[in-house]
């Protein structure tokens, strides 16, 4: 087609196209487009908050629990029914909600802690525990320890420097300590008994809000139970879980059925899950509602359009046009409008993603501050069933 | 090029036309390119029905109307686009320009469908018939006269085999009739086409073969 013919083409079917008409159907597409696709970004970025990115991140769509089996009157008489054994792995493991499950693994050996010397020494039995990495909240560049180095990293809960500050100095008349200082304090690990007795420099490098317990690298555990370990086996009674829904009744019904406890608390785990699905529904039905009234606006522009050009388009055809030539013609001139639309629209939502990114970062919420694949993929979509849409109706009035 | 039509009749004129003596409705003919076919009409026979039936503009018809021996009805509209763009061209008796474009674009939209005719033949056809000075006149500002002038350019700008008149001089005078069916025949002659006039009376306009009433 030369550019005389469009010019005359253009002329012809696309006369009655008012400026302002075309002005309001594409604002009308472009609103419905930009509402679906904040609406799927809004799905995607709640999928990742639910979800979380990261395994060891706490989300709003999963919890870590620390459960261990409950101690009664028969477990206080035989203490091997408190430890969890291969059997009740596999079955925690296809417990209702539980996403992960790691062993918090406990010292099989003595250890005793001491700072300062002579009269001013503090001394006290200790424990250690370790835990996966990919359960860690905290995880310091330090954290690491191989056979040979001499300075073990610790990782504090922080629920014990609390009872410390707000409970114990008080009540003793003891300094309160800061986490900075605590962190700055080394002190003195005894490791076994007797003639194998060995003595390693400890550093408190983090404080711990998901587990309660005085952890150490997994590679120190395994080393020290090897080596000063007073049982050949290790006896595990604590598992830390990522959960979805901890207040899932399958998955309380599970923990009670089978005599295990946690932080009841955490069972109480808001609805928030649940109330954000259900928002990020609300707002895709929205979103889906609107896009379809944006694109029917454009739509019937199209086919206003060409029902006014309907004499025209008749006589095209009788002087010898073909119908696939004026619809292509027609095709190529709505195209690159919609197509402006939908990328007016997803410019908009790319920009409103990275200044929501910002801002959710300074609440300590971290969402990637672009929009991941879902958003391209609505657009594409959308592309096509637009692409699909105007071709029909063209076609149609063609025909017609 | 082979026009057949097999006892044809247009439903809305069946019971009028059924008794009637014509050469055309209810018949089986056929006419071969190169061949010039005079239709006399008399009022009300169906004439212009005539014509938009073999055009493929209407198809409320009993009986088959063949181009090339492929039944009209079976063509698709990419098929019919192609007949009416190399095979067959027509004049119409209602002109059917598009009122909003100017003379020269009326011709200039139908010249670019094959581009087998060059603007300058164009714009010599237009002086030839008198219309040279109209090319930026809007055809709704034309008369019927020019009008009609216009609408035989515009079916001389492409390739036929074919070309159908629907009372092409009903508006002109004898001098420009002259000069119009000479150039339809110089034109017609040029593609090596047939010809099929439908008029009201008997008439020497071109060098018939056949004269059939309708």
């Amino acid at each position: 087609m030369n550019q005389n013919q469009g010019d005359l083409l253009k002329k012809l079917l696309l006369r009655n196209s008012k400026n302002g008409r075309l002005a309001s159907a594409w604002i009308a597409l472009c609103i419905g487009c930009t509402l679906l696709l904040i609406s799927v970004m809004i799905w995607s970025t709640f999928q990742d908050l639910l979800k979380g990115k990261n395994n060891n991140h706490d989300s709003l769509g999963s919890t870590f629990l620390t459960i261990s089996k409950v101690v009664d009157d028969a477990s206080m008489a035989d203490k091997g029914l408190t430890q969890i054994l291969a059997s009740d792995l596999e079955q925690i493991k296809k417990a209702p909600q539980v996403q992960d499950i790691g062993l918090l693994t406990p010292a099989n050996f003595k250890v005793s802690a001491s700072i300062g010397s002579g009269p001013m020494s503090f001394s006290t039995l200790l424990f250690l525990e370790a835990a996966p990495d990919r359960f860690m909240d905290q995880m310091p560049e330090s954290w690491q320890w191989k056979e040979g180095d001499l300075t073990i990293p610790i990782i504090l809960s922080r629920d014990f420097l609390n009872m410390y500050n707000y409970v114990f100095a008080p009540s003793q008349g003891l300094p309160l300590l800061s986490e900075q200082t605590v962190k700055a304090l080394g002190f003195t690990l005894t490791i076994g008994e007797g003639a194998q007795q060995t003595h390693f420099r400890a550093q408190v490098e983090g404080f711990s809000d998901r587990i309660s317990s005085v952890l150490v690298p997994q590679s120190f555990i395994d080393f020290g139970n090897k080596q000063f370990g007073v049982q050949n086996t290790v006896n595990l009674s604590r598992v830390i879980i990522k959960v979805g829904d901890p207040s899932d009744k399958g998955f309380t019904s599970f923990l009670n059925k089978n005599k295990y406890t946690t932080n009841a608390e955490q069972l109480r785990f808001s609805k928030m899950r649940s109330i954000v699905e259900v928002v990020s529904l609300a707002t895709g039905v929205l979103a889906l509602l609107l896009m379809a009234i944006g694109a029917l606006v454009f739509i019937l522009f199209i086919e206003l359009t060409m029902a006014q050009a309907q004499t025209s388009v008749k006589l095209l055809l009788q002087i010898g046009y073909s119908p696939r030539k004026l619809s292509g013609f027609l095709t190529f001139k709505y195209i690159p409008i919609m197509l402006s639309a939908l990328l007016t629209a997803a410019s908009l939502a790319v920009a409103l993603q990275y200044i929501v990114s910002q801002k959710l970062n300074q609440l300590q919420l971290h969402i990637s501050p672009f929009p991941g694949l879902y958003l391209w993929v609505a657009v594409g979509v959308s592309a096509l069933i637009l692409l699909w849409q105007i071709s029909r109706s063209i076609r149609n009035a063609i025909k017609a | 090029m082979i026009l057949g039509i097999h006892q044809l009749i247009p439903a809305p004129l069946k019971e009028k036309l059924t008794n009637r003596n014509s050469d055309i409705w209810l018949q089986k003919l056929s006419f071969t390119s190169p061949e010039y076919i005079s239709i006399q009409a008399p009022s009300g026979t169906g004439k212009t029905t005539l014509i938009h039936c073999l055009y493929g503009l209407r198809s409320d018809y009993e009986g088959t109307i063949y181009w090339n021996e492929e039944s009209l009805r079976s063509k698709t509209g990419e098929g019919i686009a192609q007949l009416r763009s190399r095979e067959i061209s027509v004049i119409f008796q209602d002109m059917r320009l598009f009122p909003e474009l100017t003379a020269w674009e009326n011709l200039e939209i139908k010249r670019c469908i094959t581009n087998t005719t060059t603007p300058q033949d164009v714009a010599e056809w237009m002086n030839r018939l008198g219309i040279g000075d109209k090319k930026n006149s809007l055809a709704k500002t034309l008369s019927y006269g020019e009008q009609q002038r216009l609408a035989i350019i515009r079916a001389l700008v492409q390739p036929f085999s074919f070309l159908l008149m629907d009372e092409p001089f009903s508006h002109l005078d004898q001098k420009n009739i002259v000069l119009a069916s000479t150039l339809i025949l110089e034109v017609v002659r040029q593609n090596n086409a047939g010809l099929l006039l439908a008029d009201l009376d008997k008439n020497s306009f071109f060098p018939y073969h056949k004269t059939l009433l309708l």
